[in-house]
């Protein structure tokens, strides 16, 4: 390793750097905030999602049979429920395990003195192994002649999973044209820099400096812009996870509000140098062509 | 060393620089280009060092087709080219060693290397003494000086000067000349465009005179001037 080749080639970076801070300043800026976007919706998507799915994953549907259908007939549903291969598990749930199930579940406030006679039917709870078969697999159960009725409480969570989607879909196009802003700031950056350097890279073409390595301490420049608002970006979002998170979790304790912070944060500095190489590699190669 | 084929520039604008000149330069000679503002001396050392691209005819620089060269071998060529020019182009914010070894950094020469040759090209322009100071802290003449062992400092085989001493005073002109003429004698090809006549008439070399993009005369021991006596050498 060349140390010297090195040093002289950081401090050409560190020279451009600090030619233009106020608009390096901006560039940063810009770049932080797309980011600070991009991380909050990153965060909230996963939380929707880890919490959808988890719901889902847990979703049973009940299935009521009519009054009157004989244990051996409803023994013979519990056959045709196991053979559905989308089905996990499907148990039997008597009236008596029914009402005790409802006792354990809300506790004091269902009081069973008042009651004269039991008024649940006998019921299957089924579990589905992938919790977006569950609509159908419900509704093939629903046409048995034995079942009263099959119920499930996903409608509102598949709502939701479809709201996270939409909402994904829209906020990568406003992503998309964040970053696209970036990176003509940064460009922007870079343009100035390059005009203010213009002698130094003249020189350098007179003297036989080939184009990669002219534009080498731009791209560092436009990467140190990139990964320095990621950073802000990043310091931004830990700040508001640290204030906002616990209050909310207090309200929606049954929302797991965990997020893989680590993977965020390298996909965050990676976006940020992408943009900044990207804007820069541009910029630059519009001037050395002509 | 040079060799220039029927070679014609003309700019986007429709300015015929240069005129099917055919011109051939020995290795290790120092000539002279001369005539008035826009005859094209400039416009021929930019074909050199492929600034600029001939409309017609063919350049040749140490064996090198530079009219056809691709662009990927364009810095390759430069090397083995210096460069001085009538504004010095150094680099303010950087010293006199700084300016020196920026053509060698910039070319990803080795740290040792360019220890090594620095000094020796600033010996060889006798600015060693000065190689701290700033080009603001300098004569034309030394600033002049530190543009050549920039030029000079990676060994090229060719020297090109575009009017070296048009910013300089006459002593300082002087000074450049026998730069000039010490870098020419240990084997560096040397051509200068000119319009200084003092200059040309006091050195007594190869000089070619350019008029209107075409080479007018082509004299062995010129004078800024012809007809002053001395011998003709027609253009080839």
């Amino acid at each position: 390793m060349d140390w010297g080749k090195l040093r002289f080639f950081l401090g050409e970076v560190f020279a451009n750097f600090t030619r233009n801070a106020g608009m390096q300043f901006t560039a940063i800026g810009t770049v932080a905030v797309t980011i600070v976007l991009l991380g909050s919706f990153l965060y909230v998507r996963e939380t929707i999602q880890t919490f959808g799915t988890g719901v889902l994953s847990q979703i049973e549907i009940v299935v009521f049979l009519k009054d009157g259908v004989s244990d051996a007939k409803a023994k013979d549903l519990a056959a045709l429920l196991a053979a559905d291969p989308r089905v996990a598990k499907a148990t039997y749930v008597p009236k008596a395990a029914g009402i005790k199930r409802m006792q354990e579940v809300l506790g004091k406030d269902f009081d069973t003195s008042l009651l004269t006679s039991n008024p649940l039917p006998n019921a299957y709870h089924v579990r589905v192994k992938n919790a977006d078969d569950v609509p159908a697999v419900a509704k093939k159960i629903a046409r048995d002649p034995r079942v009263a009725k099959a119920d499930y409480a996903a409608d509102t969570v598949q709502k939701l999973l479809k709201t996270a989607a939409v909402l994904g879909r829209a906020g990568i196009a406003l992503i998309a044209l964040l970053s696209i802003s970036a990176a003509i700031v940064i460009a922007n950056t870079i343009r100035l820099t390059v005009f203010a350097r213009r002698r130094e890279i003249a020189i350098m073409q007179l003297v036989g400096a080939t184009n990669m390595y002219i534009r080498l301490p731009f791209i560092a420049e436009g990467m140190l812009a990139g990964v320095l608002g990621a950073a802000v970006a990043i310091g931004v979002l830990a700040l508001a996870q640290a204030q906002v998170v616990p209050k909310l979790a207090q309200t929606l304790a049954f929302v797991s509000f965990h997020v893989d912070a680590l993977t965020l944060c390298l996909e965050l500095l990676a976006v940020g140098a992408a943009v900044g190489i990207i804007a820069a590699w541009l910029s630059v190669g519009r001037y050395l062509r002509t | 060393m040079i060799k220039l084929r029927g070679v014609s520039l003309v700019y986007p604008n429709g300015t015929r620089a240069l005129d099917d000149v055919d011109l051939e330069i020995e290795k290790g000679s120092f000539v002279f280009l001369v005539g008035h503002s826009g005859t094209g001396k400039s416009s021929l050392l930019k074909l050199l060092y492929r600034e600029e691209f001939p409309s017609d005819g063919e350049v040749i620089v140490d064996g090198i087709r530079v009219d056809t060269l691709r662009r990927g071998k364009v810095p390759k060529l430069r090397r083995n080219i210096g460069v001085v020019f009538q504004d010095f182009k150094l680099l303010s914010h950087k010293t006199v060693w700084e300016n020196v070894a920026f053509a060698l950094q910039v070319t990803g020469t080795r740290t040792r290397d360019v220890m090594r040759m620095v000094p020796r090209a600033l010996d060889l322009v006798g600015l060693s003494h000065k190689s701290r100071m700033f080009p603001s802290e300098l004569s034309g003449g030394e600033q002049q000086r530190t543009a050549i062992a920039r030029a000079l400092v990676g060994n090229p085989k060719l020297l090109l000067c575009d009017e070296p001493t048009g910013n300089l005073d006459p002593s300082n002109t002087t000074e450049i000349m026998e730069l000039l003429q010490r870098v020419n004698l240990k084997g560096t090809t040397v051509v200068v465009a000119t319009h200084n006549q003092a200059v040309v008439d006091r050195m007594r070399r190869r000089v070619v005179r350019l008029e209107h993009g075409k080479i007018l005369h082509d004299d062995e021991r010129g004078y800024y001037f012809r007809g002053l006596g001395q011998t003709a050498v027609l253009p080839g």
